[in-house]
């Protein structure tokens, strides 16, 4: 029998708050987390704009953040939304087997420290030893306890310490849909018996000047520097890119007997993942967004829902003019005339881009939607495109009845994961308990 | 019409593709293994301090490294190849030779069933992509400012940096230049990447989200920020006159780990399928196991992550102990590192461990961060199909604080099935269970 799994935890860190009550409460007002950048001096830069998490440290869970100063601002993150996360699920009081509780994360490639790096090229002679003098410098400046934090394996490793979880241990980087692949991923190594409960999720900051330079470049950020509040503006025809964001979602997935047993309670279900990849270009989609409409088909598939099952898609929707134009284009190559009658928004209109901690953060907000029975708005929305003709919950919230919601992340490369979560539905449950014995 | 929760479905090893200190193909790499062969060599510097390091120096990143290609796809990886690090190029490359190897894609399967799930380490900044960016905002006087850096030293670094950083960057353009539309994923769990890649390939065949998977995985410890690392977390050894003899598992004068470079992959395929276009077999994907055990206080206990992947991949495997024909260790050569992982095997094998024969190609490569994994994964799936094992370079004088049973001789059996072992710094473990396809 099909082992089914539930969401017992959420914990969160974002620009609009640190808990899900503060973010689900920002979103459904329309505010925006988006503000001048704070956390270098941007004063030169062509961008000077960022949904940064702001009057947030690790104090909030009870965490010294001296112990923790030495981790990239990303790990402190993953720490603060996995310990929020884990004891919502009341995991620290539950005697569950260690080996049976694993951590599957989607945090992204860290950089390294920006000052110390181009003290060390501009201390170092340009010639045929030129690795070899650069490697010397940065063995006497860079801080050692700082530079092994940045290795990717770390936020997974830090998150099996806090809650002695001894089981499957992963880290995932698939750019932007990093974290929606980890939740997919933990879905199935429970649903494979490999473990009972997983911590998933992901934690991501690219807010330094490393990541502005490389998306500055990518000519993928809005310049609207004078007015941060109105810069994202996804599916409107005066979009001009993305916004960068930072946060962490971490999720409690756990098998749904082995959640009933020890009376967690149950915020939702993950019913379906699907993953592909456009096979087309490492730097923009296909244009027909094939591989956008594959990963959601199998979603689709693997929840065994039909399309009109579908209350709510919250869309990868980055604001960049490419994006939201073919993710259109895929919802329509997916949902057929559907297309027209599902509501869909982009929440990075008010949280940016947290890059591979989107995913997570947008799972969140759906578990949030199927809980409150509200579907957060796009805003900024005020010029329609014709290229761009579904309904986008322009501006205002709006009350729907979320039954199954579709969350749906695109990524550089051609990466494309899609994730169907569901209200957690007790006679389906009881009837998947008869049916069993 | 495959049911989404067929467990029944069996996954075979169907192509293979080297990248390493030991030659540019899995034959090289064979042919170094059996003939006991090192690829660590020492590193040329002006200032006359060697350090030892296993570098894939066949591979320079040219086209013709990249296996026998069709002219268009050559043409086309030929052109972004500047776009590529050096990871991501020995990652591409041996995963095009395992296609090759496993002629997968003249068989017709559809784009959309053929997926990719690849494991990649650090991506290391090169201080070359910023140097005109930061020679520009520097004087003699002041050295690098940064308050101009918004302004002129930005736009001196190439409009595609970013992507060149990306550890999944490997598995998008094997996807890319292959046409392979199915689920791709890149795990960066370090040294226990390989193992976990291959689970999770093997799971989407398994369940149905496709019926072919190219995975394994690329790594180095050379390139700048991955030397820096390991030489921080303080496991390298010094340099030393012979450096072939340095890389010594569990031999009571190993003095630590070596740096090096390397890639493997290996095409996955569901059984039935593979038999029936009768694709060459080199062995079936059995069970895995994954634990990270550190308690608090930040004590990593590498002995028993490792003894509960080893447990976990074997009774997923429905193998008990006894079924095991030989260990490919993790072999780091750290004093502490090769203790802890003995005593893990001792912990699950009991008093059969010391007959039971124990390989570790590391003692020919050095440790090719996440690429090492798979490297020998790659080695011991040959050694099924050769019926040979191959000896433990410099395991010269027993530890007696490692108790296992290197291979010395040149005739010992791999037996039907193996485990291969991996362990990060950090706590991670992995274990993957690998049998003949009977």
């Amino acid at each position: 029998m099909k082992r089914r799994v539930v969401i017992t935890g959420i914990g969160c860190v974002t620009p609009l708050g640190a808990t899900t009550d503060e973010l689900w409460n920002g979103l459904t007002a329309g505010r925006s987390g988006i503000g001048p950048l704070s956390l270098f001096d941007a004063e030169n830069f062509p961008v000077r704009i960022a949904a940064e998490v702001r009057d947030w440290d690790l104090w909030d869970v009870g965490e010294n953040p001296r112990q923790w100063a030495h981790c990239p601002r990303q790990t402190t993150f993953a720490i603060g939304a996995g310990l929020k996360a884990g004891r919502s699920a009341g995991l620290e009081s539950s005697r569950i087997d260690p080996v049976r509780l694993g951590v599957y994360l989607g945090c992204g490639e860290a950089f390294a420290d920006f000052d110390r790096f181009t003290q060390s090229i501009s201390r170092t002679e340009t010639g045929s030893d030129a690795e070899r003098e650069f490697n010397s410098t940065a063995l006497r400046i860079f801080d050692p306890d700082a530079e092994c934090e940045f290795e990717p394996n770390l936020p997974a490793s830090h998150l099996a310490a806090l809650f002695d979880a001894q089981g499957p241990n992963f880290n995932c980087i698939a750019a932007c849909v990093s974290s929606t692949q980890a939740l997919g991923e933990a879905a199935r190594l429970i649903r494979r018996d490999d473990a009972d409960v997983m911590l998933a999720g992901g934690a991501h900051s690219t807010i330094h000047p490393f990541g502005v330079t490389g998306f500055q470049r990518l000519s993928a950020l809005s310049t609207r520097n004078d007015d941060p509040a109105t810069a994202v503006r996804p599916f409107d025809r005066e979009r001009d890119g993305f916004v960068i964001g930072e946060g962490a979602a971490v999720f409690v997935l756990e098998e749904l007997e082995h959640a009933q047993r020890r009376g967690a309670d149950i915020w939702g279900e993950v019913c379906g993942y699907g993953s592909s990849q456009d096979a087309y270009r490492v730097t923009d989609t296909h244009p027909d967004g094939r591989g956008t409409a594959t990963a959601i088909e199998r979603a689709l598939f693997d929840a065994q829902l039909n399309v009109d099952d579908i209350s709510y898609i919250n869309a990868h929707g980055t604001g960049t003019v490419l994006n939201d134009k073919i993710e259109t284009l895929a919802i329509k190559r997916a949902f057929g005339q559907q297309a027209y009658q599902v509501p869909i928004s982009s929440t990075k209109s008010m949280l940016g881009h947290a890059t591979t901690a989107c995913g997570a953060i947008e799972a969140a907000v759906c578990l949030l939607a199927i809980k409150h029975g509200v579907a957060p708005p796009t805003i900024n929305y005020s010029t329609p495109d014709p290229e761009c003709d579904l309904d986008y919950i322009p501006n205002i919230a709006r009350e729907i009845d979320c039954r199954h919601v579709l969350s749906n992340s695109i990524g550089f490369g051609g990466q494309n994961a899609a994730l169907v979560l569901s209200r957690f539905d007790e006679a389906s449950a009881a009837a998947a308990v008869l049916w069993a014995a | 019409m495959i049911s989404a929760f067929d467990t029944q479905r069996r996954v075979v090893v169907t192509g293979l593709g080297v990248v390493s200190p030991l030659g540019n193909s899995a034959d090289e790499f064979w042919q170094a293994l059996i003939e006991g062969r090192s690829g660590v060599t020492a590193e040329e510097s002006s200032s006359g301090e060697a350090t030892c390091v296993g570098a894939a120096r066949k591979f320079e990143g040219k086209i013709d490294d990249f296996g026998p290609l069709e002219k268009d796809l050559k043409k086309t990886i030929r052109k972004a190849l500047k776009l590529m690090n050096r990871e991501t190029q020995m990652g591409v490359a041996a995963a095009q030779q395992a296609l090759h190897d496993s002629q997968l894609l003249s068989v017709g399967y559809e784009p959309e069933r053929v997926g990719v799930c690849f494991g990649a380490g650090n991506v290391s900044m090169m201080p070359q992509d910023f140097e005109a960016g930061v020679r520009a905002c520097s004087d003699a006087e002041h050295g690098f400012d940064f308050h101009r850096w918004g302004t002129e030293g930005l736009e001196q670094v190439a409009p595609l940096w970013l992507l060149k950083c990306l550890p999944n960057m490997p598995a998008c353009y094997m996807a890319i230049y292959n046409d392979l539309r199915g689920p791709n994923n890149s795990i960066t769990q370090r040294e226990a990447a390989a193992n976990l890649s291959v689970a999770e390939a093997c799971y989407a065949i398994q369940e149905g989200s496709a019926d072919a998977m190219v995975t394994g995985a690329t790594g180095t410890t050379i390139l700048p920020f991955n030397r820096l690392h390991a030489q921080l977390e303080g496991q390298v050894a010094a340099p030393v006159q012979n450096p072939e003899t340095i890389c010594r598992p569990f031999d009571r004068h190993r003095q630590g780990a070596v740096i090096a470079e390397g890639a493997a992959a290996l095409v996955l395929e569901e059984y039935e399928a593979a038999l029936d276009r009768g694709a060459t077999i080199y062995g079936e994907i059995l069970g895995v196991g994954s634990s990270c055990v550190v308690s608090p206080g930040r004590v990593v206990g590498r002995r028993q992550a490792l003894a509960n992947a080893i447990g976990a991949a074997l009774r997923k495997a429905h193998l008990s102990a006894d079924d095991i024909g030989h260990i490919h260790a993790h072999g780091l050569s750290t004093h502490r590192s090769d203790i802890e992982e003995a005593a893990a095997i001792r912990q699950v094998f009991g008093d059969r461990t010391s007959k039971l024969p124990l390989v570790a190609a590391k003692s020919n490569t050095g440790n090719a961060g996440a690429g090492s994994g798979a490297l020998e994964l790659v080695a011991s799936l040959l050694a099924l199909r050769h019926g040979r094992l191959f000896p433990v370079l410099n395991y010269e004088e027993p530890d007696p604080q490692c108790p296992v049973a290197p291979v010395r001789s040149e005739d010992c059996a791999p037996g039907d099935s193996f485990v291969n072992l991996s362990i990060v710094a950090q706590g991670q473990a992995s274990c993957l269970a690998v049998g003949k396809c009977a």
